[in-house]
């Protein structure tokens, strides 16, 4: 793949990456957008060994997915005080999106949970192709799903059905 | 699959989908990285060229130095010293003596130098190819 075929692809597929590691990060959009371009790096330093099978989106997915869990390892130790920093303030360029209950809702999951549901109800991917993106099993994430959905449910004050 | 969708959830979530206005800037920003990758890419490929150079200019040298001497060993006769001095002292005639014993392991000296520079040369440039495919192979990964 050429420098400009993954700049065209990328700039087709951008603004879902973004959003679906948006929703990861809870709403913090400087986070997610760092994120999203150390995954592009990650994928152009890969891409000559990425075999066109129409699934673009869903590699840098991949990518993005496995970036934002190493991103979370590394912070583990510092990331209550974070968070706490992040609610506290709210001059941030990015309170917009901060704010709102989804984010706050999805605060409260885990990563590989929220990752499940991000996938699932935001980039509209089915249960076989998020457990290849996420690389475990479609028991696995149809158990983060339920988990997740009741979480989600409680927290936003969702009746069932 | 579908059937475990919740309706509420999935209009909450396209509902609140995120629209970017600085798209523009994310793709200058990521231009940017990638122009910095570049570079370091290319300088790490050109020093493994440099190396693989020096050593093929150093296995050449070798070759043709070392055949060059061992020509000359060979072809002076076995009696007559291949250095002579104008002073004779006691040290410098068995040095005289022993010329021929003397350039031969100077020679094989040289030989296991050049031969211990070019593995560990070779041993170099391989180690940098396994990080550079190792750092690709875990941007793809991790």
């Amino acid at each position: 793949m050429t420098r400009e075929v993954f700049i065209a692809d990328v700039e087709r597929e951008q603004e879902a990456l973004r959003g679906f590691l948006l929703a990861l990060c809870c709403g913090r959009k400087d986070d997610a957008d760092d994120l999203a371009q150390d995954a592009l790096v990650k994928a152009y330093l890969s891409s000559a060994g990425y075999q066109d099978k129409g699934k673009f989106r869903s590699w840098l997915f991949k990518i993005a997915y496995n970036t934002f869990l190493n991103h979370k390892a590394s912070l583990r130790c510092t990331e209550s005080i974070d968070e706490a920093r992040t609610l506290v303030s709210s001059s941030n360029a990015d309170s917009e999106f901060e704010h709102q209950d989804l984010y706050l809702a999805l605060r409260t999951l885990p990563p590989k949970e929220r990752s499940a549901i991000t996938l699932f109800y935001l980039n509209g991917y089915n249960i076989k192709e998020i457990a290849a993106i996420t690389e475990t099993s479609e028991d696995a994430v149809k158990k983060q799903l339920s988990r997740g959905r009741d979480k989600l449910r409680e927290q936003l004050k969702i009746d069932n059905g | 699959m579908d059937m475990m969708k919740d309706k509420a959830l999935e209009e909450l979530f396209l509902a609140q989908k995120p629209h970017f206005t600085d798209n523009a800037d994310f793709m200058a920003a990521l231009t940017k990285r990638l122009d910095a990758v570049e570079f370091i890419k290319q300088h790490q490929e050109a020093t493994i060229r440099r190396y693989k150079m020096l050593m093929v200019a150093a296995f050449v040298v070798g070759i043709i130095s070392g055949a060059v001497a061992i020509t000359y060993l060979l072809s002076t006769p076995v009696d007559v010293p291949l250095f002579t001095f104008q002073v004779q002292t006691g040290f410098l005639l068995w040095l005289v003596e022993k010329s021929r014993l003397i350039a031969a392991t100077g020679l094989s000296l040289l030989m296991t130098i050049g031969i211990i520079s070019i593995i560990s040369n070779v041993q170099d440039i391989q180690r940098m190819r396994v990080c550079l495919k190792a750092s690709q192979k875990d941007s793809g990964e991790s």
